[in-house]
């Protein structure tokens, strides 16, 4: 098995990738094609890779998509078990090997489902799939060396995900195997755009729930009230540059109001997840927090079924909500005294001079 | 559906193994703290962890939760499961 094998089969998710909608929230007049989406299927099927689909949906819902996107698919798994068991079942009808196989889905918690159980499969965000016609594992032919590079990232997280499933240790023992290094500093300008970005496109991993435009960004590097911390993040498989990122500020001390320090903005990656990347940036706040003599840490997070995974980080660094304490606007101040023992730091990280 | 709650503990610690691919896991004792040092739950298992929950049981541990408390381990995680099945 190779990494970089030649993809011979896409196995789609319908909701919200390659349709542009949820095919069951209007059954009467179902949602069109995403129209990035379709072309790279069309093209794709055009270049001999077949096409399948894997959806939470009735039957119906791959007829609709067939008569939408004009494409034959090779393979329908309709239904409402798990996905990693519907693309099993693709592999096994159309003969093919795991690494064979890529299978696109805008659900976060269906791709780590799937790399967690099929680790030999490409797994791609909708994004990753609209620039995927560009990358050598789905055209051998055409290679720019971004498209290299990327696809190469991709193959390096498939090697990370086969070497852990391969690993009988703890999480924090296959991080330190495969040389995890996490290094946190102070931005500078030229991480404006690729923080303005992470903002965008996190989700599941952002406190906040809004974008943070270039603008406010470099408003907040040039004020001294606040500090945006970056975190990078690599290990022997490769290099994930920028994959996260945090501003905190302080309420000014003097007594007699306590010192919290807040952080109107935590976000992480979802390349990130499963590689205690997030820990590590909260530990750090803490401690960063901590040696500036705070004595609470506060992060306002907003409360949806979307970043359940911001809000298990949080538990997991001690910080905790007034109980019912969610706002009008949906947010709930999450915070933890920085008195006694703080979250530790793992042995890999780097602090680059204080933030 | 059962609402023991060993029943249920055990139905845990096996979707626990599960979600962490650690089959180890299947041995891990009730009251083991989940967070940290003794399992060591990460935001991606303890997700996982929690869509299994909700598709096994049709409990929405995460709306119900604000600070996720039940999670404090096995035991703590069973109850609150047992407790919604038993109220709804």
């Amino acid at each position: 098995m190779t990494s970089d094998a030649v993809i011979k089969c896409i196995v789609w998710d319908i909701d919200n990738t390659l349709l542009s909608g949820v095919y069951l929230e209007s059954p009467e007049q179902p949602p069109a094609a995403d129209p990035v989406l379709a072309g790279v299927l069309t093209e794709l099927a055009g270049r001999g890779i077949l096409q399948a689909l894997a959806s939470r949906n009735p039957p119906e819902a791959a007829d609709y998509v067939r008569s939408v996107t004009g494409v034959q698919f090779a393979a329908a798994e309709c239904g409402w078990g798990s996905k990693a068991a519907a693309i099993g079942r693709i592999a096994a009808e159309l003969d093919l090997p795991a690494d064979a196989i890529a299978f696109v889905d805008d659900d976060m918690l269906e791709r780590a489902e799937v790399a967690a159980a099929l680790p030999d499969v490409l797994v791609l965000t909708p994004e990753d799939a609209a620039e995927a016609p560009s990358w050598p594992q789905f055209s051998p032919a055409v290679v720019t060396a971004e498209a290299r590079r990327r696809g190469e990232l991709y193959a390096e997280r498939r090697r990370r995900q086969a070497a852990a499933s391969a690993f009988g240790g703890s999480r924090d023992d296959f991080l330190r195997l495969v040389g995890t290094r996490i290094t946190i500093g102070r931005a500078r300008p030229a991480d404006l755009p690729r923080l303005h970005e992470l903002s965008v496109r996190t989700h599941q991993l952002n406190s906040a729930g809004e974008p943070v435009t270039e603008a406010e960004l470099t408003g907040l590097l040039e004020s001294a009230a606040n500090q945006v911390a970056t975190l990078r993040l690599a290990d022997d498989f490769g290099d994930d540059g920028l994959v996260g990122a945090a501003i905190m500020k302080g309420n000014g001390a003097g007594e007699p109001v306590p010192f919290v320090v807040t952080a109107p903005l935590v976000m992480m990656s979802c390349r990130a997840l499963g590689r205690g990347a997030l820990d590590a940036l909260l530990a750090w706040m803490c401690e960063a927090a901590a040696a500036v003599g705070a004595t609470e840490l506060a992060v306002p997070c907003l409360v949806t079924d979307r970043n359940v995974p911001m809000r298990l980080a949080l538990a997991a660094a001690g910080l905790r909500a007034e109980p019912g304490a969610v706002a009008p606007d949906g947010r709930a101040i999450f915070t933890r005294s920085l008195a006694g023992d703080l979250p530790v730091l793992p042995d890999w990280a780097r602090v680059e001079a204080t933030p | 559906m059962t609402g023991d709650p060993d029943h249920v503990a055990a139905e845990l610690r096996q979707l626990l193994a599960e979600v962490t691919g650690r089959p180890e896991l299947v041995d891990v004792p009730p009251r083991t703290p989940l967070f940290g040092g003794g399992v060591g739950l990460d935001s991606l298992a303890g997700t996982l962890l929690l869509r299994q929950i909700q598709r096994r049981y049709g409990v929405d541990v995460a709306a119900e939760d604000l600070n996720l408390d039940s999670l404090q381990s096995l035991e703590t995680l069973a109850a609150f499961i047992v407790d919604r099945l038993g109220s709804g």
